[in-house]
């Protein structure tokens, strides 16, 4: 059994039960997570690290509801993610969980207060642009409202992907190397922002990165390694943060 | 939190969508020119041949009175209106008398040719005006002066006898002094189609000719001219009180309503086929529309799946990206209703001295709106099944770098979407049509084509697929680009197989009217119809031609104009004929009797009643005009011969050789079915291997001279005054067509243009690991021609199988298949293929491959 989770006191945010998922067709079909079971508190803020392949970003898929596990239980948010067809999960991923990529993910067409409303506008938000506004605001970007996605600097395009990610106010927050595509300092400050967010929201927050220092900022670091969840200890079980 | 957790209301989410919508339409309309263009185009035929037909409709009824030169017409052929009914007529209104007829007009040194002669009285015209050059009261022109009776003519008779205004020619025995060029003759139109050029006359000098024996071929037109402010009841009180009082007149009666049915049908009936053709184009632009929509969608999956990550549920998605494409389409449609709306006017001021019919260019919002339709629902039909696939773009496309396989097909809801807006325009282009049964053949002639060719494609890949391995890598390279995923066959063989099927079809059908109208005249085709041979002169004006011209050979029968009033009991106008076969109660037809099978006849059922027959009238009817009225043997009809309807009863059905041009009727009667009518005879003279012009120029002017009043007619030029409307009806088709061959381009240039990325980057692969830039040409260019030829060969199979079909069923002439224009076209679609291909790659060529390979 890899089970390294601490027993919450309360129901955990992220629950996991011998999840197993595998992908592709045929002779390429790969079994990529294989009886993950792991529990992630409310408020936790939990690094998921591993190798190239170990299935770090899969795993966040299943916790996003972006991807479905062959068997095994996922519950979100209070939510058996399993059991909500595809439109549900649509939905409650625009209620609960907000997504920060790699590559941003912005929408090219669209200025930056678009793209952070457009999850508010999506879940029928009256108010869409204020709060849109005041999460840019948050982020440092009150004054680029205006900007379409190719007038910002990588760094500024993630913060309004972190804006975007935290508008709908997500039960949830994953974030998928989110520095990957940036120099150092910018990383940093973008890194400095998340936690600074999650701190302040008391949100659940989960990291997928290859860098262990960034990994031990967070309460827990979860390593993986070919689909499992390595039993090794973690660095900082004591939930202090940062 | 809860407040955006509440559905939204579907207003808001339809609002949503468009506003999403709209926003990513700001990015601009970069990749959707072909969209556009294709529906544009498409929709701008329809709407401009809707429009323009619809003008002319318009123009022809406005114009009613003009044409018809009166508010009714009441026709009459070989005889003039007796007392009763000149009586019943000029009760009803002011009467206006006008005579045609054809006639020979022959200049003082012996020259002849045939005219179009038109006899008025004072009162003509009752409506309209003529203009003439130099202008001048019609009396004044027409009157007679010393021995001469004034003329006014149209230029092209000056042209032919090398005459100038003031000459004088002769017309039977009278004399006339050609006063002045005709400009305008306002009731041109309720004519139909002449022969020769018109000479206008007084009555008085009609009757001086001596053309009026018993017989001849003059019809007779009695207009009327209501009391100011009568209305359509008025109109339709004395149609049916002239029926009821004079029901044995046998005149055809038209309305200024109806004044020309004739052209009214065969404008409704062309804009139809020409309808038809830009409903081609609409189709092989949605090709188009659903590659552009294709390769739109593959850019956006990644704004697709951040949408779904953000929380679009796949139906948001799809109604987002649905409202694009509608927006997208709308703007197509847009332009090419302005165009269409916009092709009356720029035709009526084009063609204005060329178009002998009276346009009354407007706009018209029924066409328009059916254009519109048409637009909107191609491009649905096309766009929603790969929009359906939107629904299911899975969101790891934004963790994981791999390719997802795409999902073949969409979910059932658009599946059925987009059959169900297939259907719609299938239903509208049924609906609307002219000929239901043709519009039928049509689209299911288009679905064949369509999975024909998508079969074509399939097999084409198949057979690269399972190709040997050849040795030579740029055969290899280029055999694997066929089959490859996401390679262009099918969108090649589709657009291009489309546009190069019927350019082939038109081109066929083209070349087979030429040869049939123009070109090669049969060789037993007679020189000349002789028309008006008075039975007294027979016996005369053989012995005379058989002296003048003894190697040709002479068939003379005698011919009367008679019209079916009525078959099995029933009323012509209550017969419900087949399409083909109306023509036959629409006007008087030529009659015969005789004892022997006239010459190019064969009785295929019943009996001929031979030579000595002398019981109760007998006919013998063409067997597939038969068929369309509903007739068979033992059925009577009645038909109308000079004011008298003679009843007979149907002997036998027989086939015509229609193509020999020989004398051929579609009603033969029995030996003493009009005894007793006064008859004229016609006559065809036929050199064997057909005459030379001195020959035919010889007979012309020997017959002119002798027989004054006899009307030759030559079959060279009645041939030329058909193949002339062919040409130009020939002509139209071309133009509409071209519209389907530049949306087949556009299509092929889209696709090939999108294809580009992928030929920048194999280029650049292949070059960095030493390929040069000929072999890589030579790879394209052998892709190239492959698939040009494969396509190019169904092309030119179904464009001929149509053609052949169309020519043989639907015109009933014999198919001969045209090898020109077929390799033309062909050769000019492999080059398109070829310059096209050739194009996106020199550019691929050009790239340096370090420049590119860093951003890939």
């Amino acid at each position: 059994m890899n089970d390294v989770s601490v027993k919450p006191a309360v129901a955990p945010a992220i629950a996991l039960t011998r999840v197993n998922l595998s992908l592709g067709g045929g002779a390429a079909r790969v079994h990529i997570l294989k009886d993950v079971t792991l529990e992630i508190a409310r408020g936790e803020a939990v690094g998921l690290i591993g190798p190239s392949g170990s299935g770090k970003s899969t795993l966040l898929m299943v916790m996003a509801g972006l991807e479905r596990a062959d068997s095994g239980a996922v519950t979100v948010a209070g939510q058996d993610v399993g059991r909500l067809d595809e439109d549900a999960l649509a939905r409650f991923r625009g209620r609960e969980v907000g997504i920060v990529f790699q590559s941003f993910h912005l929408i090219p067409t669209m200025t930056a207060l678009e793209n952070v409303a457009v999850p508010l506008e999506l879940a029928g938000a009256s108010d869409a642009f204020e709060r849109a506004a005041r999460e840019l605001a948050a982020v440092g970007l009150g004054d680029r409202l205006a900007h379409y996605p190719a007038q910002l600097s990588g760094g500024e395009q993630q913060r309004v992907a972190l804006a975007r990610a935290l508008a709908p106010a997500p039960a949830i927050l994953v974030a998928d190397e989110p520095t990957g595509n940036l120099d150092e300092a910018t990383g940093r400050e973008i890194v400095d922002l998340m936690f600074a967010r999650h701190a302040e929201r008391n949100t659940t927050f989960v990291l997928v990165t290859h860098d262990p220092n960034l990994a031990a900022r967070c309460d827990r670091v979860v390593r993986l390694r070919s689909g499992r969840v390595e039993p090794a200890a973690a660095p900082a079980l004591s939930g202090t943060r940062r | 939190m809860t407040s955006i957790l509440a559905d939204a209301p579907a207003v808001r989410r339809r609002q949503l969508a468009l506003r999403l919508a709209l926003r990513e339409l700001r990015a601009g309309l970069r990749g959707f020119g072909v969209f556009i263009a294709c529906i544009a185009l498409g929709v701008a035929a329809i709407a401009g041949v809707g429009s323009f037909a619809q003008s002319l409709v318009d123009g022809l009824a406005r114009e009613g009175q003009v044409i018809l030169g009166g508010d009714l017409a009441f026709s009459l052929i070989q005889r003039e209106a007796t007392p009763p009914e000149l009586s019943f007529l000029s009760r009803q209104g002011e009467v206006s008398v006008a005579a045609t007829l054809r006639a020979m007009a022959r200049t003082a040194d012996g020259r002849a040719t045939l005219v179009e002669l038109k006899a008025v009285d004072a009162a003509y015209p009752l409506y309209g005006a003529v203009d003439t050059d130099p202008a001048a009261p019609l009396g004044d022109l027409l009157a007679r002066r010393g021995d001469a009776y004034g003329a006014i003519v149209d230029p092209a008779l000056l042209a032919r006898l090398d005459l100038e205004p003031g000459a004088r020619i002769t017309i039977g025995q009278a004399s006339f002094e050609l006063r002045a060029a005709l400009v305008t003759e306002p009731d041109k139109l309720a004519g139909g189609i002449g022969f020769g050029p018109r000479l206008m006359v007084s009555e008085e000098a009609l009757r001086a000719t001596g053309l009026l024996q018993p017989g001849s071929l003059v019809r007779w037109h009695y207009r009327l001219r209501l009391p100011a402010g009568a209305g359509e009841d008025t109109v339709k009180r004395v149609t049916e009180s002239a029926a009821m009082q004079l029901p044995d007149a046998g005149w055809d009666i038209r309305t200024r309503a109806n004044a020309t049915p004739q052209i009214a049908r065969n404008v409704e009936r062309f804009t139809q086929y020409l309808t038809l053709v830009g409903l081609t184009a609409l189709l092989v632009g949605g090709v188009g529309v659903a590659n552009s929509t294709r390769y739109f969608l593959d850019r956006k999956r990644d704004v697709i799946a951040t949408m779904k990550a953000l929380g679009a549920t796949g139906t948001r998605v799809f109604a987002i990206y649905f409202t694009q494409v509608m927006l997208l389409a709308a703007i197509g449609v847009a332009v090419g209703l302005a165009v269409g709306a916009l092709a009356p006017y720029a035709i009526a001021a084009a063609l204005k001295t060329l178009l002998p019919l009276p346009l009354a260019p407007s706009v018209h919002p029924l066409q328009l709106l059916a254009a519109l339709a048409y637009g909107l629902l191609t491009a649905a039909a096309f766009s929603l099944w790969p929009l359906g696939r939107v629904h299911d773009v899975p969101v790891s496309a934004l963790f994981r770098d791999e390719i997802a396989p795409q999902r073949r097909f969409p979910r059932l809801r658009y599946a059925i979407a987009a059959l169900l807006a297939a259907l719609a325009l299938t239903v509208l282009a049924v609906m609307a049509a002219y000929d239901r049964r043709m519009a039928v053949i049509f689209v299911v002639a288009a679905l064949a084509v369509f999975a024909l060719l998508r079969l074509v494609a399939a097999g084409l890949m198949a057979i690269a697929r399972r190709a040997p391995r050849l040795r030579s890598t740029m055969w290899r390279l280029a055999i694997a680009n066929i089959h490859r995923p996401g390679a262009l066959t099918p969108t090649v063989v589709l657009s291009l197989g489309l546009g190069l099927a019927l350019l082939v079809t038109v081109l066929e059908i083209d070349a087979n009217l030429r040869r049939e109208f123009v070109q090669a005249l049969p060789e037993r085709a007679p020189s000349f119809f002789f028309l008006d041979i008075q039975g007294a002169d027979a016996d005369r004006f053989d012995a005379f031609v058989h002296a003048q011209a003894p190697r040709a050979s002479l068939d003379r029968v005698p011919m009367l104009r008679g019209r079916i009033v009525a078959a099995r009991g029933v009323k012509a106008a209550d017969l419900k004929p087949r399409p083909d076969a109306q023509w036959v109660l629409h006007s008087d037809r030529g009659i015969t009797f005789t004892g022997d099978v006239p010459q190019g006849s064969r009785v295929v059922e019943g009996r001929w009643w031979g030579r000595d027959y002398n019981g109760p009238p007998l006919l013998s009817f063409e067997k597939k005009l038969a068929e369309g009225l509903g007739l068979k043997i033992g059925d009577q009809v009645t038909v109308n011969v000079l004011g008298r309807n003679v009843t007979a009863t149907i002997a036998n059905l027989r086939t015509v050789d229609w193509e020999s041009l020989g004398i051929n009727f579609v009603l033969v009667f029995s030996p003493g079915a009009f005894a007793g009518a006064p008859v004229t005879d016609i006559a065809t003279v036929t050199f064997p291997g057909g005459g030379t012009p001195a020959e035919d120029a010889a007979l012309l002017k020997a017959v002119g001279n002798t027989f004054p009043t006899v009307t030759a007619v030559p079959v060279r030029d009645a041939i030329d005054a058909v193949g002339q409307i062919v040409t130009n009806l020939v002509l139209a088709i071309r133009v509409a067509s071209s519209v389907t061959l530049v949306a087949a381009v556009l299509v092929l240039g889209g696709a090939l243009a999108a294809g580009h990325r992928h030929r920048v980057y194999d280029a650049v692969i292949l070059k960095t690991l030493g390929a040069t830039r000929r072999q890589l040409i030579t790879a394209y260019v052998i892709e190239y021609l492959l698939l040009g030829l494969a396509t190019v060969l169904f092309g030119v199979a179904a464009g001929s199988i149509a053609a052949w079909r169309v020519v043989a069923d639907i015109m009933t002439l014999p198919f001969a298949w045209a090898g020109g224009p077929a390799v033309a076209a062909s050769l000019v679609a492999l080059a398109i293929t070829l310059l096209f291909g050739l194009i996106g790659t020199f550019a691929a060529l050009g790239r340096k491959p370090a420049a590119v390979l860093r951003n890939l």
